[in-house]
């Protein structure tokens, strides 16, 4: 009945403040833990005939040992060149012959592995999975040619993506020694030091049942489903080696800033940061709605002040990135060389101002609503539900993370946001800068920010 | 307690029923009824109020007063042995009964009968699928302006995807205004009569929207998503700039500096994008695919007002658009809505066609980009057909076949087996015009683009004589179908499925005849493509790399 939302939404008009909450509701799950720890967690979903799977392993880079940067990464890649019966080319073969995806990454605190397929090829794909997992390869001649690929791979981005890599350089500059510091692709340098029994050893380490979490979302039966992953890992022994215990890092007083040199670059890109927030950061949903305003919807503080009202750049934003016990906060954007200290100064400035004067109600409220808004497709598809539950189950986060963050997000009040801003935010004199850029021609200029360490980008590393 | 007693002995509760169940059903009758009788659209708000403030009058005068044999007298003036409010009390139960059994009536009849919405003069209901394969509850509607809308309900999620494609690109471009398409993608974001610059953002964000945009050799498409609540304010802010767009000077000046920006982020630092744009200038001489999409950097500097204006009237006419809905909608309400805020944008001559026609290749051609370069880059381009050619189809499983995936043909033998590169990729154009096949391969340091170019050619030349396999053919085919099923996943793949069939393939329902059309093709198919396509005479080739001290 149309007629009778039109009365709702009048009626909301005349009595609410102008929020239109639309939290969303995670479906029910059925979650099992094995004896050995292993955590199952299924959901059917069958408005589409796919399944989406995400299994996670806890550990990631944090875990590379020492001088081996990037050990985790490399080893999920490896997790598709031969596993069980199958090598390299028949893994491949296998996957693609059905049209499905099944690949494998590493996070700073996790490897996981993202898969999406059919549901009629269920059986083959699951069997796929439970051998990456289980039984992969790691023979001599794939270590190597997958290491020297990703080292030449990091060689190609620093030819082509610099906008993705101020926060490598960022986050290392940073964090220094601590581990969330740590490059998750690790560098040309640290790559090259890693030796095919590296990787064999490391996989004796680091996986194991009590790490393991796999989340399924899509058009299954779980009964069947569950007896299957249960006879696949129920017997999968505890991983040897214990994970780090991580400190929460400290913000870092005083500024220091890295110039990347990049001889010839036509712009300037810049990562402006300082500590920020763990994930489980319990006033979320007033940082979130902070973040948004400051710098990630398109008319966000930041986007307005460098892009719309100077035209300086194409692209500006505020990131958060949250780790289990810490994370980072920055300003990410970038600008022709001759402006690279107009930019940064306009951004410095906005950073000022957010503190010094909070948000404007109005402002809260539009927040809000992008917010809201914008939630439900996050978490349209199985494969999204699959990988949400992974994730919440890796970081020990429960559902209400989720179902109760609707409400948080529509009751935060204007006093609560600005005093997280005053709390999260760093002080501009608290900063820490990595800047690419041609460093012949902007040295001087970046010079009055801070101290300068420099390094060329064709340097095999991303910390000096 | 005697209270209560004496209320319900003067029926002040049986009024208060029949108030309720009155006053509902005159609701009910107003929501199904209103837009038949041309009742303006506050009247159910009005009437709500009246009802709620007739409430109360009405209780008390139940209470107050009587009815008696002799008529209306005041309660307390009634002998209580003379009240007959008894009877009264029944014929209020049995005009409750009345009522009640008439809404269950109204209520059932809504699903059994079709909806008033269908009497509705003025607003049609959209053409059903003319396909058994397409899903039912699509509907498409032509405007009398020619503006062509297909709405797709899904209400899986609150939300809704608005796509408005206009067929206006590169293509229509000429020296002198190469990349107005995406500027003017821009331009449509800085204001109009109505909305300052930016608050067309601004508003959309504040009703919980998003938005984006893409330009690109055929076409420009504006993308919307949000949530249900939002659909009123859309239309009004979309209608607003595809009808009363406004040049503020100012933010012109300062949005070519924005575009700058893009470029040298995009192209000029990207040595990808670097080779790519000279790589379509070279293989194109005559036909507009040449230039690239953002423009060559003079002319971003140039353009005019009399180039904008122009633009404007012509290419986002509406007959020259197609707008894409799916998502928690029902047609007729898209269409009531289209009808409201759509309907009165004027059509226009269409466009003038795109003439030139590409001559044949005549041989090879060459080029070299000098860059800041640790990983060179080989690029190889043939020409190949438009999206509506006959060897398109067999041509993409082939290109799946040749790239698609660790377990492509071309990726097992360049990156696994010979390791001569790191990265091996491809694609096709399918545009309104023959675009290119286009493969793309980044050689590790010191590696050698001469053997990489041949061991290529060789192996695009082996398909072209001997074909490939069932097996690789299977592959592909289920590639293709996975892909379906993933795109159709989500209401903005749904949105942008229709989309790209509707606008490169003149019809929304040959999205639904892909899976029957991929089973179809064979396997001489394919060889017959790469023979037409992959011929060295047809090719260009482009080597990025560093700098050298002596040229060879």
């Amino acid at each position: 009945m149309t007629g009778l939302r039109r009365w709702s939404a009048a009626l909301l008009l005349l009595f609410s403040a102008g929020v239109l909450a639309q939290g969303v509701t995670l479906p029910e799950v059925t979650r099992v833990e094995l004896d050995n720890g292993v955590v199952l967690v299924l959901l059917e979903k069958p408005d589409v005939p796919l399944i989406g799977v995400e299994a996670s392993i806890r550990g990631g880079a944090i875990t590379d040992p020492e001088g081996r940067g990037g050990m985790a990464d490399l080893l999920a890649g490896l997790l598709e060149k031969g596993a069980g019966e199958r090598s390299a080319a028949e893994f491949a073969e296998a996957v693609d012959s059905v049209g499905g995806t099944l690949s494998a990454s590493a996070g700073l605190e996790s490897i996981t592995i993202s898969g999406e397929f059919l549901a009629r090829d269920a059986d083959l794909m699951i069997e796929l999975l439970v051998d990456m997992l289980r039984s992969p390869t790691l023979d001599d001649q794939e270590v190597q040619k997958l290491r020297d690929r990703s080292i030449d791979l990091l060689r190609a981005a620093k030819d082509t993506n610099l906008r993705l890599l101020t926060p490598v350089y960022g986050n290392g500059f940073l964090f220094d020694d601590h581990l969330y510091g740590n490059p998750v692709f690790g560098s040309e340098a640290s790559l090259a030091q890693i030796s095919p029994s590296d990787v064999r050893g490391y996989y004796q380490d680091y996986f194991g049942g009590d790490r393991l979490v796999i989340s399924i979302a899509g058009e299954f039966e779980s009964v069947a489903m569950l007896a299957k992953l249960h006879a696949a890992f129920s017997d999968w022994p505890a991983a040897t080696a214990p994970l780090p215990t991580i400190a929460a890092p400290e913000p870092v007083t005083g500024r220091r800033v890295l110039l990347v040199d990049k001889p010839g670059a036509a712009q300037s890109y810049f990562w402006i940061g300082n500590v920020g927030v763990s994930r489980s950061f319990e006033s979320r949903a007033e940082l979130n709605i902070a973040n948004s305003i400051f710098g990630e919807q398109f008319t966000s503080m930041l986007m307005d002040e460098l892009r719309t009202r100077s035209g300086l750049t194409y692209g500006a934003r505020s990131s958060l990135v949250r780790h289990s016990m810490g994370g980072s906060l920055a300003i990410l954007s970038y600008t022709k060389t001759e402006s690279t200290v107009e930019a940064i100064d306009l951004a410095l400035s906005l950073l000022a101002k957010l503190r010094a004067e909070g948000i404007a109600d109005e402002r809260i409220t539009s927040g809000k609503n992008y917010i809201l808004g914008q939630f439900a497709p996050r978490l349209e598809t199985a494969e999204q539900l699959a990988g949400l539950f992974a994730t919440l189950e890796t970081y020990g986060l429960d559902e209400t993370y989720i179902n109760n963050y609707g409400d948080a997000v529509a009751g935060a009040g204007g006093e609560a946001i600005n005093a997280v801003i005053k709390a999260v935010y760093p002080e501009p004199d608290n900063l820490v800068f990595a800047i690419i850029g041609d460093a012949e021609l902007i040295r001087e200029h970046v010079a009055k920010y801070g101290s300068i360490t420099e390094i060329a980008i064709t340097e095999p590393r991303f910390r000096p | 307690m005697a209270l209560f007693a004496e209320l319900r002995r003067r029926n002040v509760f049986k009024v208060a029923l029949l108030y309720a169940v009155a006053s509902w059903l005159v609701l009910w009758f107003i929501d199904h009824t209103g837009e038949v009788l041309g009742l303006p659209g506050a009247t159910e708000l009005f009437l709500i109020l009246l009802l709620l403030i007739g409430a109360p009058v009405a209780l008390c005068f139940a209470w107050t007063y009587e009815i008696t044999p002799s008529g209306l007298r005041k309660a307390a003036d009634v002998e209580q042995t003379q009240s007959i409010v008894y009877k009264t009390g029944q014929k209020l139960n049995a005009a409750v009964a009345v009522l009640l059994v008439l809404g269950v009536l109204a209520v059932a009849g809504e699903g059994l009968l079709p909806k008033f919405e269908f009497l509705v003069p003025g607003i049609p209901q959209g053409d059903a699928p003319a396909s058994e394969k397409t899903p039912a509850e699509i509907r498409s509607l032509t405007l009398a302006n020619g503006l062509k809308i297909i709405v797709w309900p899904d209400h899986d999620i609150p939300n809704v995807v608005m796509y408005n494609y206009v067929r206006a690109g590169g293509r229509n471009e000429h020296p002198g205004i190469t990349g107005l398409s995406h500027f003017f993608e821009h331009m449509m974001f800085l204001g109009t009569e109505n909305l300052a610059p930016g608050e067309f953002d601004r508003t959309m964000e504040a009703a919980g929207g998003a938005n984006n945009a893409y330009t690109s050799n055929d076409i420009t498409a504006y993308l919307d998503w949000f949530p249900r609540s939002a659909l009123d304010v859309i239309f009004e802010i979309e209608a607003d700039r595809f009808e009363n767009l406004q040049t503020y000077a100012e933010s012109v000046e300062d949005e070519r500096k924005v575009v700058f920006s893009e470029r040298r982020s995009s192209i000029d630092d990207n040595n990808f994008r670097k080779l790519y744009e000279q790589m379509r200038a070279t293989a194109f001489v005559a036909h507009p695919y040449q230039f690239p999409v953002i423009g060559w950097p003079s002319d971003i500097e140039a353009w005019t007002e009399q180039d904008f204006a122009g633009y404007y009237r012509t290419y986002y006419a509406p007959n020259n658009r197609t707008i894409i809905f799916t998502g928690d909608v029902t047609p007729v309400e898209i269409f009531e809505l289209a009808d409201e805020h759509f309907a009165a944008i004027p059509a226009q001559d269409p466009p003038p066609p795109v003439r030139t026609i590409e001559p044949e290749q005549q041989g090879v051609r060459r080029i070299i980009v000098e860059a800041d370069a640790q990983t060179p880059m080989l690029h190889l381009a043939f020409h190949a057909g438009a999206a509506t050619a006959p060897e398109t189809q067999p041509l993409n499983l082939l290109l799946n076949i040749l790239v698609g995936g660790e377990s492509s043909r071309l990726h097992r033998m360049l990156v696994e087996n010979e390791q001569l590169v790191i990265d091996v990729g491809g694609f096709q154009d399918e545009g309104f015009d023959p675009g290119l096949a286009y493969f793309y391969l980044t050689l590790p340091p010191g590696g050698d683009p001469a053997l990489v170019e041949r061991r290529m050619l060789e192996e695009l030349q082996r398909v072209a004589t001997e074909g490939v396999t069932a097996a690789e053919l299977a592959k592909a085919r289920n590639i293709v179908l996975a892909d379906f099923w993933r795109g159709l996943a989500t209401i903005d793949g749904k949105a942008s499925a229709l989309g790209q069939f509707e606008v490169y393939l003149g019809d929304y329902e040959r999205l639904f005849d892909l899976p029957a059309d991929v089973e179809a093709i064979t396997i001489d198919e394919l060889r017959d493509a790469a023979a037409q396509v992959f011929r060295v005479s047809n090719m260009t080739v482009g080597l990025l790399r560093a700098p050298q001290e002596t040229e060879e």
